[in-house]
């Protein structure tokens, strides 16, 4: 593979002298295109009190394509399937290369925050979350209870 | 239109007679073709070359009227269907509107400049340092007046690099926002937008696009926003030729995909462009390739179904018809709640889960009734479906509608790809014929003028079977269907006589194809939407 790009190596430095507020993201040891990503789920959301665990890399064309990510920890969401895959349009169509790996993460964080069951990627809970809004939330809250926190 | 009527002009108003009547006397009392037929389209065969030229000609006149670059008149014509009339006017009306329409200048000017990084991260910016060079760009933009405005923004003139008018810039080392390295301010460009972002990020990013197919809607790079990169910055920075040309062969399909006076002929690797004044649902035949199509839509010719039909009908038949065909092979109603059932065994006493009534499968019977006598099934009269209107005996009834003009439709188009082997055994017919020293080569070949018109009667037939579909009941779907029983039973009657012909005597045959032609024209004078 040849050597890491000028851009990556200042993101990731930033990312570690000046970490984003309830984000965490770490370069793997031996790649430093894929980052273990921690994400504390946000204050007044079902997924308040959450960890959540997700997996970034960046692709060899980054950043003129999106980084890929996934959540790892399962989470009940309607932008988010069962398989951790994240539906957001900063990640497709509307990714630009002026974005980065933080001002993703923090749109992610976003969405955690403000659900969007009108373009549902998992379109159980979607229709849920539209249906009963008060049932969704707490089998998110369940759900966070269950799977992101740690006894 | 009375059928009398029509036969006025009879000798005149189809091309299969032209074939007799190519002497002299034939244009005594030539009618104009484009009252008598209704399939008469007037369009071009042009080659890439030629509408290279076309719209090079429109660029040309909308740079000389407004003194613009041919790269700015592009968008401007793509973005208005190649009106130039429209793009003047607007021009002069608000020329500032205009722009931003066209994305080629940002909604609002200054607020377009946020830190391309989400607001709450601005510290960001400071990394990258793009920051003040761009919000220092951004300040040319407040020009009143547009024409300046543009001027100044460099869009009449060259991609400036980012300070316009600002030499301090250009002298200063700035950060690349995308690859983070340090380069010379002369190394940058942006659009009117401001975003700067140096030469080779621009030309990586141009190349990706363009893999992905993209060339007229590339877009600035900074997040959210959408001006657009217009011709000449993306041929400035891609220098491998491979991408140059196919940025050029994208543009040119939008180019022609934009304008509504050509379409790209369907047929297999065909180049040719058709061209015609009117944009309607009319048949063209490439001179190149002889695809046939409908120059509205680009899909095969579907007179006299339109073109929204047409699609609705490929649509419904692509969905529907395995399924269809399945459930009307595979299942029945039950007798007595009508639920759909399907036979999933060999045994024909069913029990339906439904309602659980026992019945027979055979003859739909209740089962009780059937003691030994069970497979003679002597109660099929006892059925008493009929009347019940519940919503599956409806559903059933769609179905049988939709089959109905479904089968039909096959089976015309399916009479159609045979048409080739019947023109092959006209052919070894009228061999041997001619062995036998009965007639000449010539006097035999009226047969394959008869089998021409057949197919193309035939396939006016099958795209009959869809627009009866999607009609209304009333007088007016009866009528059609009364020229279309017609039209299908002298189609019948000719095919008949083309398989049947035995001597040289043209007279019969030739009085019916006359009357098939005769009926299918006066289908289509009634029914064939003329859609301008």
């Amino acid at each position: 593979m040849s050597s890491l790009p000028r851009r990556i190596i200042k993101e990731t430095q930033r990312l570690m002298q000046e970490p984003v507020p309830g984000i965490n993201a770490i370069p793997d040891e031996n790649n430093a295109r894929y980052f273990h990503v921690i994400v504390t789920g946000p204050n007044d959301s079902p997924f308040e009190g959450g960890v959540f665990k997700l997996e970034l890399f960046l692709p060899e064309d980054y950043p003129m394509s999106a980084p890929k990510v996934r959540f790892i920890t399962k989470i009940y969401h309607p932008n988010i399937d069962r398989l951790g895959r994240i539906c957001l349009d900063v990640l497709k169509d509307k990714w630009s290369p002026a974005l980065q790996i933080r001002t993703i993460l923090l749109s992610i964080q976003a969405l955690l925050s403000a659900p969007n069951p009108d373009d549902p990627l998992a379109n159980d809970v979607a229709e849920l979350w539209k249906v009963n809004e008060a049932e969704a939330i707490k089998n998110a809250r369940e759900w966070t209870q269950k799977y992101a926190v740690e006894d | 239109m009375s059928a009398d009527s029509d036969m006025e002009y009879s000798d005149n108003d189809c091309e299969y007679d032209d074939y007799y009547n190519s002497g002299e006397d034939c244009d005594v009392e030539r009618l104009d073709p484009k009252k008598t037929d209704p399939e008469y389209f007037e369009f071009v065969c042009l080659t890439v070359e030629e509408v290279e030229k076309l719209l090079n000609e429109s660029v040309e006149k909308l740079n000389t009227i407004l003194e613009i670059t041919p790269s700015l008149a592009k968008v401007l014509l793509l973005e208005h269907q190649w009106d130039n009339q429209v793009v003047v006017d607007k021009y002069r009306k608000d020329a500032n509107a205009l722009l931003i329409t066209a994305r080629i200048k940002p909604p609002n000017p200054l607020l377009s400049i946020p830190d391309p990084l989400a607001p709450s991260t601005s510290k960001d910016a400071v990394v990258f340092g793009t920051s003040s060079s761009v919000s220092r760009s951004s300040s040319c933009s407040n020009d009143d007046s547009p024409r300046n405005a543009l001027i100044s923004l460099g869009i009449c003139n060259t991609y400036n690099t980012v300070a316009p008018g600002g030499g301090i810039i250009s002298q200063r080392c700035q950060m690349c926002p995308v690859c983070a390295s340090s380069q010379m301010g002369d190394k940058f460009f942006s659009l009117s937008c401001g975003h700067a972002f140096c030469k080779d990020c621009w030309s990586t990013f141009f190349d990706t696009q363009i893999f992905q197919g993209i060339s007229t809607q590339i877009g600035c790079m900074a997040p959210m926003c959408n001006v657009r990169v217009p011709e000449d910055l993306v041929l400035t920075l891609v220098t491998r030729p491979v991408m140059r040309d196919k940025y050029q062969q994208f543009a040119f399909k939008d180019y022609v995909k934009s304008h509504p006076q050509l379409r790209f002929c369907p047929g297999p690797n065909c180049q040719i462009i058709v061209r015609s004044p009117e944009v309607c649902a009319k048949r063209v035949i490439c001179t190149s390739c002889h695809t046939s199509f409908c120059f509205k839509c680009g899909m095969d010719y579907h007179a006299p179904t339109d073109c929204v039909v047409i699609k609705k009908w490929l649509t419904k038949c692509a969905d529907d018809s395995e399924t269809a065909n399945y459930i009307s092979a595979n299942t029945k109603d039950c007798p007595k709640c009508h639920i759909c059932i399907e036979k999933n065994g060999g045994c024909n006493h069913m029990l339906c889960f439904n309602c659980k009534h026992d019945f027979c499968w055979m003859c739909l019977g209740d089962w009780k009734t059937h003691g030994s006598e069970y497979y003679e099934c002597s109660r099929y009269k006892d059925n008493p479906n009929i009347a019940n209107e519940s919503v599956h005996v409806q559903a059933r009834e769609a179905l049988k509608k939709y089959l109905h003009y479904y089968e039909r439709w096959e089976n015309h188009s399916k009479s159609l790809q045979l048409e080739q082997q019947t023109i092959d055994r006209l052919r070894d017919r009228i061999n041997e014929k001619v062995m036998k020293g009965r007639g000449t080569w010539i006097d035999w070949q009226y047969l394959f003028n008869a089998a021409a018109l057949l197919a193309k009667c035939r396939y006016t037939l099958q795209y009959t079977y869809p627009y009866a579909y999607f009609m209304e009941s009333g007088s007016r779907k009866d009528l059609f269907e009364y020229q279309q029983a017609q039209l299908e039973a002298e189609i019948e009657n000719l095919s008949w006589k083309i398989e049947r012909a035995e001597t040289t005597d043209l007279g019969d045959l030739e009085n019916q194809m006359d009357i098939a032609e005769k009926r299918r024209t006066t289908l289509l004078k009634d029914f064939f939407p003329v859609d301008f």
